[in-house]
C-alpha cells in the first residue's frame, strides 16, 4: 500500500488491522492524530512536558482498549474521550492553583493598550508577537477546565456540540453554555489587542 | 430583529445552527448594526486566534511529537514482556526461603534419628575414637583458618 493510500484509508479499517494485529495500523492512527490530541492536551493542562505525557498515556490506553471501540463511530470522538478525561485528571493532580485568575487590569482595560499591537493572521505572525501569544495562554489558563475543553474542541477541532457533548459526557445545552462564557472570557481577555 | 436577541443567537450563527430563514435575518441585522457586527467579529476573533495558537504551541513541540511513536510503542513493548519474569523477581523471595528450608530439614531432622551434624558428610579427619557412642572430629581447613573440632555423643553435638 502507497503511503498515498495509507493517508487516505479511513479509521476504522486501521482500527480493524490493528485489532487484527498491525502495529503498524496503529501507528498510523498516532500519527494521523498526536498534533492535535497534543494541542487539545496542552489547552487542557498548560504545560508542554505533560500534554505529551497524556497524549502518550491516551495513545498507550487506547491500544489496550481498542477492542471496546464500536464499529460505526468515530475513531476521534473515541479516542478524545480518552485523552480529554486524561488531560483534566492530570491538570487536577498537578495544578498548584485550581484557577488563574485574568490579568484584571489588563481585561478590563485600566492598562494602556498595546499601540504596535497586530492581529496575527498565520501561525508565524502569532510566533513573533510573544506578548498575544503569552496572553492567549494566560487566557486559556485562566477558564475553569471544561470551559477551556468545550472551546478548544469547537475551535480548534472543530467538533460539532454533540460530538463535544458525547465526549464530555454532558447534555449539548451544557456545551453551549459552556461555550458560551469561554468565548465572552477569552474575548475580554483579548481587547488589549487591536487588528492591523 | 433587535440587538438583543441577535446577541444571542451569535455564538448558534457562528457555529452553523440557526436554520437558514434566521440566520438571513441575523444578517441583515449585522449589515445595520455597528455594535452587533463588532460582536461577532471579536467572537470570530477568539476562534481564529485559538486555532493559531494552537497551530505555534504544536509546531514548538514538533520534534518531541516525532518521536511520539518510539516511545508509545516501548510502553506497549515493556508490557508485552512475558508476566512470569517480573512475577519470579517479586516474589524471588519464596523459591528461595523452601530452598534453605529444606536444607535446614536435611541437616536438622525432625525425629532425631540422627545427629544434626554428621562429620562423614563433610571433609574433616577424625581424631579419636573414644566409644561407640561418641565422636570427636577436627575440622582443619589449612593453616589460615580456625580449627573447629566437633564431640558427638549420644547423637547430640
Amino acid at each position: 500500500m502507497s503511503a498515498n493510500d495509507k493517508v487516505h484509508q479511513p479509521d476504522e479499517d486501521l482500527v480493524r488491522n490493528a485489532l487484527d494485529g498491525d502495529e503498524g495500523a496503529f501507528r498510523d492512527l498516532l500519527e494521523r492524530y498526536k498534533r492535535r490530541a497534543y494541542g487539545v492536551a496542552l489547552g487542557i493542562v498548560g504545560d508542554p512536558d505533560e500534554a505529551q505525557d497524556v497524549v502518550q498515556d491516551a495513545f498507550v490506553k487506547a491500544y489496550y482498549k481498542l477492542s471496546d471501540f464500536r464499529f460505526g463511530a468515530n475513531f476521534y470522538t473515541w479516542f478524545y474521550r480518552l485523552l480529554v478525561n486524561q488531560a483534566i485528571d492530570r491538570w487536577r493532580k498537578t495544578s498548584r492553583s485550581p484557577t488563574i485568575s485574568f490579568d484584571e487590569a489588563w481585561v478590563s482595560g485600566e492598562t494602556s493598550e498595546p499601540e504596535a499591537m497586530v492581529y496575527p493572521k498565520t501561525p508565524e505572525e502569532l510566533a513573533g508577537n510573544r506578548e498575544l501569544a503569552e496572553g492567549l495562554t494566560r487566557a486559556i489558563a485562566a477558564l475553569p477546565e471544561y470551559h477551556r475543553t468545550v472551546i478548544l474542541l469547537r475551535e480548534v477541532e472543530g467538533m460539532a456540540y454533540e460530538e463535544i457533548a458525547g465526549i464530555l459526557d454532558c447534555s449539548v445545552g451544557t456545551v453551549m453554555s459552556r461555550l458560551h462564557y469561554a468565548r465572552a472570557k477569552l474575548k475580554e481577555a483579548l481587547k488589549g489587542f487591536r487588528e492591523g | 430583529m433587535e440587538c438583543r436577541e441577535t446577541r444571542q443567537m451569535i455564538q448558534d450563527h457562528i457555529d452553523g445552527h440557526l436554520p437558514p430563514r434566521v440566520s438571513e435575518k441575523l444578517r441583515e441585522h449585522l449589515g445595520g448594526c455597528d455594535p452587533c457586527a463588532s460582536e461577532e467579529a471579536e467572537l470570530i476573533r477568539v476562534g481564529d486566534l485559538l486555532r493559531l495558537w494552537s497551530a505555534v504551541r504544536v509546531e514548538e513541540r514538533e520534534p518531541q511529537l516525532s518521536a511520539l511513536w518510539t516511545r508509545v510503542g516501548a510502553v506497549i513493548e515493556e508490557r508485552r514482556k512475558p508476566w512470569l519474569v517480573p512475577l519470579l523477581r517479586r516474589w524471588f523471595w519464596v523459591p528461595a526461603a523452601a530452598v534453605v528450608a529444606v536444607l535446614t530439614l536435611l541437616f536438622y531432622p525432625l525425629d532425631g534419628s540422627r545427629a544434626p551434624f554428621h562429620p562423614k558428610s563433610f571433609d574433616v579427619t577424625v581424631e579419636s575414637l573414644e566409644s561407640d557412642a561418641a565422636t570427636v572430629a577436627l575440622v582443619d581447613k589449612g593453616e589460615d583458618l580456625p580449627r573447629v573440632i566437633w564431640i558427638i555423643e549420644n547423637g547430640n553435638t
